[in-house]
């Protein structure tokens, strides 16, 4: 191997997994201050304030405080299971990210080509739901080490709930699987551009199973058994604090992004933008030019709204001012400033986007629904979903057999 | 005896339509609309160091007494009034006979802010008109270190307590 192809295979995706591993704590933090700052918001509440302007530093302040809390094992615990849990938690979960491509064009850097993916494998939904099934592995090891009571009911709980919805989870996505013909995350969106809509239409049950199957595996409200603070004080990391219970909360926002990315790779066409092979619409490869100022501006207006008590007016007019800026630069891109349109921007802009949507579901979901209870979450697994993802897939089988006994083929 | 239930079967277009409410998953958007329209209602919070809640008039603080709004005299006749009416026993006043003979007038003034029970039943009888003597402020704020800090003195009734920084 020459040094090129050394640099090429070996380093570039060292440095990548570095960038995942070192930038991805700093991004659930402010994930985690976003989740809290919009919940207070639906509650009416300010949320976080008192730390940095708005409260735009309470995760570092959140941060160093668990750096430098005690750390805590209990005399009954196995001492060396109750280490290993967190990090068995928080490595398959950072793991699932090698294969989410996060933009279709790679781009060079000083002369090396940087792929908007770790690695592009052809088995990466199988790699996905493999590594996914074994982040419960650390949860059930955290409960039982931890010798108590509310631990292990929270670990049985856990382990209960991820036999049940693993199997819609694998079944929801075989829809996905038959219409691409492909198990590579590249490949799956590829095949969306060429079919020129998104897999969200032809795979809604499918995609109605997997996210309700996806939440019940991150174990977040309204499935959230496996922690029910008002009923098992914290669940399986009832025992753990400092740096470990750190891990576990890493590792459940992480598994959030996680499962976010597959959702948009899935069904929402990664890094394609709405209507992909719509040719009139080439200007929405640049919305991020009107959707970041829109954003700014909106959010400005929401803040200032707030403060003020004035409620929706300002963010409205924001938002607009904002909008009505990026419109111009956006459709104005072809006199002159076509030099802003880069493929792999738009692509990240666009998969970022989707995933803060999904993102955003999942703290909607949690300042709206109240908690399963734990037969309603088997009923709900067992009796609805199963069938339901069972049924999505035989329709999809069919419907495939069908058009192509239509247009001649196979 | 037992009663008899008789079941009411629903009217089949009722029944129709919660079939449908079950399968679009109706309550659950429903329930989705009315967080999503609250994120934008201003909030209520009050940032209570920086801001504070209104008082009505009637709010009962810490009791203080009262100086004569213009010639800037103490009003308190030292009647023991509001001493003999506290149910908790917590107002102790010491009083002399004025040197000029008529009247009397106060050497101490003393409120156990730990055994108040904020009741202003001190302030009704209080005689001096068209002011009382002691009234029921509007400040709340009695965080403090040491117990001997509760038993505020006249000094401390007549002028209120300096806003301090809370250390020991």
């Amino acid at each position: 191997m020459d040094q090129v192809t050394l640099i090429q295979r070996l380093l570039i995706p060292t440095l990548q997994i570095l960038a995942v591993v070192l930038v991805l704590p700093l991004l659930i933090a402010y994930l985690q201050l976003v989740e809290r700052k919009v919940l207070g918001f639906m509650q009416a509440r300010l949320a976080p304030r008192r730390v940095g302007w708005h409260g735009l530093l309470q995760p570092i302040a959140d941060a160093v405080k668990l750096l430098i809390k005690e750390d805590i094992i209990p005399e009954k615990a196995d001492r060396f299971l109750f280490t290993l849990a967190p990090i068995a938690t928080v490595i398959p979960a950072l793991a699932a990210l090698a294969v989410i491509p996060i933009a279709g064009a790679s781009f060079t850097v000083a002369g090396y080509e940087v792929k908007p993916f770790i690695t592009d494998v052809n088995v990466a939904l199988l790699y996905l739901l493999a590594i996914s099934s074994l982040g419960i592995y650390g949860i059930i090891l955290g409960g039982w080490a931890s010798n108590s009571k509310y631990s292990l009911l929270g670990a049985l709980r856990s382990s209960a709930q991820m036999i049940s919805y693993e199997v819609p989870l694998g079944f929801a996505i075989i829809g996905v699987l038959m219409l691409a013909g492909s198990a590579s995350m590249v490949e799956i969106v590829e095949a969306q551009k060429s079919a020129g809509v998104w897999y969200v239409l032809p795979q809604i049950v499918g995609f109605f199973c997997y996210f309700i199957a996806a939440i019940a595996e991150t174990n977040r409200v309204p499935f959230d058994l496996p922690e029910a603070e008002a009923e098992l004080v914290a669940g399986f990391h009832t025992e753990y604090s400092g740096m470990k219970f750190a891990f576990f909360f890493l590792a459940e926002y992480t598994n959030m992004i996680v499962v976010s990315c597959i959702v948009t790779v899935l069904f929402f066409g990664g890094w394609l933008r709405p209507f992909p092979n719509v040719e009139s619409l080439w200007w929405l490869e640049n919305g991020w030019l009107i959707l970041l100022p829109l954003t700014i501006g909106g959010f400005a207006g929401w803040l200032f709204g707030q403060k003020t008590r004035r409620g929706i007016p300002p963010m409205i007019a924001g938002g607009a001012i904002g909008a009505a800026a990026g419109a111009v630069l956006a459709i104005g891109d072809a006199g002159g400033l076509a030099s802003l349109h880069v493929p792999v921007v738009s692509g990240a802009f666009w998969f970022f986007l989707k995933i803060s949507v999904f993102l955003f579901m999942y703290i909607w979901f949690r300042g709206t629904y109240p908690r399963y209870r734990y037969d309603q979450l088997m009923a709900l697994g067992w009796k609805w979903l199963i069938p339901l993802s069972v049924a999505n897939v035989i329709g999809t089988g069919l419907a495939i057999v069908v058009k192509n006994a239509v247009l001649g083929k196979g | 005896m037992g009663a008899t239930v008789r079941m009411v079967e629903a009217p089949r277009t009722t029944r129709a339509r919660d079939l449908l409410k079950t399968f679009l998953l109706l309550e659950l958007w429903v329930g989705l609309w009315v967080t999503l329209k609250n994120q934008f209602r201003p909030h209520i919070t009050v940032e209570y160091p920086k801001e504070r809640v209104d008082l009505s008039p009637r709010f009962r603080g810490i009791p203080r007494l009262r100086f004569h709004p213009e010639s800037g005299e103490e009003l308190c006749i030292a009647c023991h009034l509001c001493e003999t009416v506290c149910p908790d026993d917590c107002i102790h006043i010491v009083s002399e006979k004025k040197p000029d003979g008529k009247g009397k007038r106060l050497v101490s003034f003393e409120i156990n802010l730990e055994r108040c029970c904020f009741c202003g039943l001190c302030v009704d009888p209080c005689p001096t008109k068209p002011l009382t003597a002691i009234y029921m402020s509007h400040d709340y704020e009695m965080a403090d270190f040491k117990r001997d800090n509760f038993v505020a003195p006249l000094k401390v009734l007549l002028n209120g307590v300096d806003p301090k920084d809370y250390k020991e």
